[in-house]
């Protein structure tokens, strides 16, 4: 479908200027962008579905590469195209591993992964997106270049610019770099399979603090869930866990009814990890790529509960930083009424 | 008294409105010597409802206003040049704690250390620990985002805020949630902590309690050589441990400490102490503590204690939390400095430091966040000299040049508020600034909240073009 104004364009600008010279003239001409980086979370269903039809494709592929890498700083900075796989590579290489580890798969971009807020297995334990940035840079909807925070791991130097546009589905403004918080790799790094000692439950004997044993006439899944619980309750919790419906055990090869949970850190905690979780169930050790096909399998839904742009502040914002609608129209639901 | 003072003491009871110089010369000062304002008057509102209303009061007069914690600010960012002065000090409820959720909720002037004192018996506590967090409030620490030592493992405040009911300038009231996994919005609380009071009031916070550790192992290794400790610092956090936290004590703030009641036996004669704490479940916890031993005795440690009891751990604490307290022996004020650097820039930007100190004739006393590359360069001082404090602000000055100039930035929780705006825009490009405003505006477009502060108004595109709009506000110097 097209609008009054002619056929889609799509533009693949090669860096910051470029990008603000496009935004400029779509905002003299009125027309709108669909923001897209490697097109990962852009499918049916997704919010970026949403986006207004006749508005123009910004693809940010060529506004890539790592900007900056101190190793022993602990942090980097990337231009917003650069894939997680890229990002992968240049860490593991210094014995190091950025830990967003988004829903999806390596070959999404680390801005869409910022633009987006989206997190993964291993969020609520090692950080999640709005945890992890440190910096960013970003063209507002008028073409201005603006930059928040910095390349440190501290910083409360003027108003959040990076809480602002993280999570913020580039409604506000194009992120067009990010710089971000790195991990050592651990030595130790395992993934068990936890079968729930099999109908005798109540006979193991459960971590200290955790909600055990489930209740009477549960079903798997929430006896899986239970078992999640305790595992995260126990003195060592694992970094990520995983509980399975019948559907996607089979599809992911894990044994139905098991648990999945990943432990990292020093091999004496990462021992203890294990054994707090034999208490719970069998534990077999099985290969860590299962993270990997678990990420990419899940879908993990965004939902838009009512309208953002519903809060005056929300609707203030988008005014200043976005008044001619340029950004991915549509995508907080201004079409909906 | 005023007309407005008379109409807000309706609504929090006269003896809670303070209109004479002689009560408000405690409102005039914050922590950090060289700025002294005087509010119009002080209002303070006892209850969340009180509070509400006169934010309300405010926004019908159209007047602005400065909301103020505990008053322990180190940037001047609480004061109030003529206009009215909020005070949440009586604001001191705990209104629940959930042991089970691990959260609690609480009005904005209730103590930092209160909270976790009150959260113990669920063996849980409350993390971020800014050096003044027996005096220190949370609506403080929301509004500075404030750190302390524990937010090198733990997080700063930001990551520790899930709720606040925030009373906007305008007196709209809204709720501001931590963003959910599965929802699309804008991180408006993200936003707010931070925000040093320019975009509202907050008057209830929820946070995360965080589970004590199971074990605690607190060391402090004596450097004869800075440098060394400063490599040290890097080598620690390269290696993959995060300890719970990693601060450096130099020579001028041991001798300042020793000397005082707060004497925490550290050596006087090394150049700098590492004071480092890991923590966690028992498993692992061993091995952290022989790597960190190793890793600082490679780096030229001459010893390293461990703390083998509580009462031990205390003791070398004290001499970190303590050590501003201890310098009012070397002089009558304290100029507490807050710069960070990446950490592997720690070593050479200390000796430039020292160099600046010599070259203006003032003494830096640094004691500091040194895992997260916080620094902390102190000058004891007397704020009446006039020619030693000239002395000290060309030393302050420089010293956030050098930061800036090795990638690091001028403030890594105490907030810019007046003392740091001279250097924002050697941080920020004016397109930046600007873009700060537009959010300041967004919360509030009047900018009656904290005016003036944070980020310097010329910068503020739309503002300069609004002389009405400035001149009806009537505020911003």
């Amino acid at each position: 479908m097209t609008d009054a104004h002619g056929p889609a364009a799509a533009h693949e600008p090669a860096g910051t200027p470029d990008l603000a010279d496009v935004v400029r003239a779509a905002r003299a001409e009125g027309r709108g962008l669909k923001v897209v980086g490697a097109g990962k979370w852009s499918g049916e269903g997704t919010p970026a579905a949403r986006v207004r039809d006749g508005a123009d494709q910004v693809t940010l592929r060529r506004l890539s590469g790592i900007v900056a890498y101190v190793p022993g700083d602990l942090t980097l900075t990337a231009r917003a195209g650069t894939t997680l796989a890229e990002l992968d590579d240049a860490t593991r290489a210094h014995g190091q591993w950025c830990p967003l580890c988004p829903w999806g798969t390596d070959d999404g971009t680390i801005g869409a992964t910022f633009a987006t807020a989206t997190t993964g297995p291993f969020g609520a334990a090692l950080g999640r997106p709005r945890d992890l940035a440190l910096g960013i840079e970003f063209v507002d909807g008028e073409g201005a270049v603006a930059r928040g925070g910095g390349r440190v791991v501290k910083n409360v130097a003027g108003f959040d610019l990076v809480r602002l546009m993280v999570g913020a589905f580039g409604t506000l403004g194009i992120i067009t770099e990010v710089t971000v918080r790195l991990r050592a790799i651990p030595a130790a790094d395992v993934t068990v399979l936890i079968v729930p000692a099999g109908g005798g439950v109540r006979g193991a004997s459960p971590p200290a603090g955790a909600k055990w044993p489930p209740a009477a006439g549960s079903s798997s899944i929430e006896r899986d869930a239970a078992v999640a619980d305790a595992l995260i309750a126990a003195e060592v919790a694992p970094s990520g866990c995983a509980v399975l419906d019948q559907h996607d055990a089979r599809l992911l090869g894990v044994p139905a009814g098991a648990v999945v949970a990943r432990y990292m850190g020093s091999t004496a905690l990462v021992r203890a990890g294990v054994a707090e979780a034999g208490r719970l169930g069998t534990v077999t050790e099985t290969d860590g790529r299962f993270w990997t096909s678990y990420r990419a399998r899940d879908p993990h839904p965004r939902m838009l509960r009512g309208s953002p742009l519903s809060i005056s502040v929300a609707r203030r914002l988008k005014g200043r930083f976005d008044p001619g609608s340029v950004l991915n129209p549509g995508i907080l639901g201004e079409d909906a009424e | 008294m005023d007309q407005l003072a008379r109409a807000l003491s309706g609504i929090v009871g006269p003896q809670h409105v303070i209109t004479r110089a002689a009560e408000l010369l405690v409102y005039e000062n914050d922590g950090l010597p060289g700025y002294r304002l005087r509010p119009r008057f002080v209002v303070a509102p006892g209850n969340r409802a009180e509070a509400i209303a006169v934010v309300r009061a405010l926004a019908a007069a159209n007047a602005p206003f400065v909301a103020r914690g505990a008053g322990t600010g180190l940037s001047a960012g609480s004061l109030a040049d003529g206009i009215v002065m909020i005070g949440l000090h009586r604001m001191r409820q705990i209104y629940s704690i959930d042991p089970v959720g691990r959260t609690a909720t609480v009005e904005p002037g209730v103590v930092n250390a209160r909270l976790s004192k009150a959260a113990a018996p669920y063996g849980l506590h409350y993390a971020p620990d800014p050096s003044s967090q027996t005096a220190c409030s949370i609506g403080g620490n929301v509004a500075e985002n404030a750190g302390g030592p524990h937010c090198l493992k733990y997080g700063v405040t930001l990551n520790h805020v899930l709720h606040a009911t925030v009373v906007l300038p305008d007196g709209e009231l809204i709720e501001l949630a931590a963003p959910r996994d599965d929802e699309i919005g804008y991180d408006l609380l993200g936003a707010f902590v931070g925000s040093e009071g320019c975009f509202g009031v907050a008057v209830d916070v929820t946070v995360r309690l965080t589970p004590n550790p199971a074990r605690v192992c607190t060391m402090l290794a004596d450097f004869p050589a800075l440098d060394g400790a400063a490599k040290a610092v890097s080598a620690i956090i390269a290696a993959g441990i995060v300890p719970a936290a990693l601060e450096l004590v130099d020579a001028g703030t041991i001798a300042a400490v020793e000397a005082s009641i707060y004497a925490a036996g550290y050596p006087t004669d090394v150049e700098a102490c590492l004071l480092v704490e890991v923590d966690g479940p028992a498993a692992g916890l061993d091995d952290d503590t022989a790597a960190v031993q190793r890793i600082c005795r490679e780096n030229g440690a001459r010893a390293v204690r461990t703390a083998t009891d509580s009462s031990d751990r205390e003791r070398l604490w004290q001499g970190r939390k303590k050590a501003f307290g201890a310098m009012g022996r070397v002089a009558p004020h304290l100029v507490v400095q807050d710069a960070v650097v990446p950490r592997t820039r720690l070593a050479p930007v200390l000796r430039r430091i020292g160099e600046i100190a010599e070259r203006h004739r003032v003494r830096v006393c640094n004691v500091f966040h040194a895992g997260d590359g916080n620094l902390h360069p102190n000058i004891p001082c007397d704020g009446n000299d006039a020619d030693e404090m000239a002395r000290v602000h060309a030393a302050c000055r420089e010293i956030m040049e050098v930061c800036i100039g090795e990638g690091g930035t001028i403030t890594g929780e105490h907030g810019v508020g007046l003392d740091k705006q001279p250097y924002m825009d050697m941080l920020f490009s004016p397109e930046s600034l600007d873009a700060m405003c537009r959010l300041r505006d967004a919360f509030d477009p009047a900018r009656r909240a904290n005016p003036g502060k944070v980020v310097p108004v010329r910068y503020c595109r739309e503002w300069n073009a609004s002389p009405s709009a400035r001149k009806a506000v009537g505020a911003a110097p």
